[in-house]
């Protein structure tokens, strides 16, 4: 608790509401393109992502993704997903902290992001594919399901660090990360 | 407040409750079992969400939508070897749509639409700030995390109204990738960063605010507004884990 700074949590909270904000209307489209056409909803998987991945590029902290993604949640409550969209979240948020957590948060290097968005998609596509019964589909329907699934992953953790890059390069969240902390002024001089 | 009205029973019971009756329909694969399921959670919001006007109307007829055109669009991706045995319905040139394809497909209309309305009892009847009470009283979460979701509650409109600004601007400044998609897409990630690096600065601004009010200098805050959690919430956690043995049962024998 002592490392969770009101700073820390309130820019958490600005990044989930932020996020939040500009994904509303993809999650509304998602929602109803997913019902016509099956496979745009793997598509969109990645959408998911966008936060975590800026939250923990810009933050660089222990507990990013997660805490984003619990606000992102909370603010996500009046949608149709309703509440359980918290449970959602929380479940990507874990996701996305695990492959920072097993390299014990040393390794900020985009490859991380890359390959911990893949392992959770692989993850996500298991519960897909009771969900939406893909074992049914015809085979290329589901080779090109789980292709597409993957490309949008990489592609919106691709955009998700951009967009981090960006926003680290204004300047505004210096002193959150550690090792970014502004450098002290040496002592002054002891007057004689 | 009557003990029949959803919205009187506590919002972590609510939203944690229907999770194992969604991960039993999610595992189905006949008809019955997301259809009863499907039934019980519109039944319950029907009588006891406390629904009216537009509400009403979308939980009475989006359901039927959903599964109307869930039906045929995973009714199409079907692979027709596993249903060619059944009737032909229609022709159209190299394709041929299978009474086993519709099937399938209405079950997988059904899992989602049932799955929708397990969610919807929460949704439909929760107040945000009052699920979130009851996170930190009942489920143990910190305070300061759950202060900082009510203080994104309240950024969001703020937000919204940020981004229209930023937009008015680059429209200003004919910042315009030209019409379609691809363009709009290109647009927002344009707006993403100033709305960042302003939502951050906000949020700094914020912490600063409440922590020369003393934010976070005790281990534990009194909450003005007590979210319960009664019997009825007992009571109502039991009926939907009884749902979760009922249903398959009950489905197995029609």
């Amino acid at each position: 608790m002592k490392r969770l700074t009101t700073r820390f949590l309130m820019a958490c909270a600005a990044i989930g509401a932020a996020t939040g904000v500009l994904l509303l209307p993809a999650n509304f489209a998602s929602f109803a393109i997913s019902a016509a056409v099956p496979l745009a909803y793997a598509a969109m998987v990645g959408v998911w992502l966008i936060g975590p991945v800026v939250a923990l590029a810009v933050l660089r902290r222990p507990g990013a993704a997660l805490l984003t993604m619990l606000i992102a949640g909370i603010i996500n409550i009046p949608t149709p997903a309703g509440p359980s969209a918290i449970v959602t979240n929380l479940m990507v948020g874990v996701a996305m902290e695990l492959g920072f957590l097993v390299t014990r948060y040393r390794i900020w290097r985009p490859w991380l992001f890359y390959v911990t968005a893949l392992v959770f998609e692989v993850v996500y596509a298991a519960s897909a594919y009771a969900y939406f019964n893909i074992d049914d589909m015809a085979a290329a329907g589901k080779t090109f399901f789980f292709a597409l699934m993957a490309v949008s992953a990489v592609g919106f953790t691709w955009l998700g660090l951009l967009i981090a890059g960006r926003v680290t390069a204004t300047g505004v969240a210096r002193g959150i990360a550690p090792g970014t902390r502004p450098v002290a002024p040496p002592p002054a001089p002891v007057e004689s | 407040m009557s003990v029949l009205s959803l919205r009187t029973y506590n919002p972590v019971v609510k939203v944690l409750a229907p999770v194992p009756a969604m991960i039993v329909s999610i595992g189905s694969r006949d008809l019955w079992t997301p259809a009863l399921f499907g039934a019980v959670a519109l039944v319950m919001l029907l009588v006891s969400g406390g629904l009216r006007g537009r509400t009403l109307l979308a939980v009475l007829f989006g359901p039927v939508l959903l599964v109307a055109v869930m039906t045929v669009s995973f009714g199409v991706w079907t692979d027709p070897a596993r249903v060619d045995h059944t009737i032909a319905l229609a022709t159209l040139g190299p394709f041929t749509l299978w009474s086993g394809a519709l099937e399938i497909g209405l079950a997988t209309g059904l899992r989602v639409a049932s799955v929708v309305l397990l969610a919807l009892l929460a949704g439909l009847t929760t107040d945000g700030p009052d699920l979130v009470r009851s996170m930190i009283s009942h489920l143990r979460m910190p305070y300061r995390i759950g202060y900082a979701g009510f203080a994104a509650i309240r950024f969001v409109p703020r937000f919204r109204s940020d981004l229209e600004i930023i937009r008015l601007a680059h429209r200003v400044r004919g910042v315009d990738g030209g019409r379609g998609p691809l363009a709009t897409g290109r647009r927002y990630s344009g707006y993403a960063v100033p709305l960042l690096a302003g939502a951050i600065r906000h949020g700094d601004r914020v912490s600063l605010a409440m922590e020369a009010r003393g934010f976070g200098a005790h281990r534990t805050r009194t909450e003005r507004r007590h979210v319960p959690l009664r019997a009825r919430d007992a009571v109502l956690a039991t009926w939907l884990l009884a749902l979760c043995y009922l249903v398959p049962h009950l489905s197995g024998a029609l």
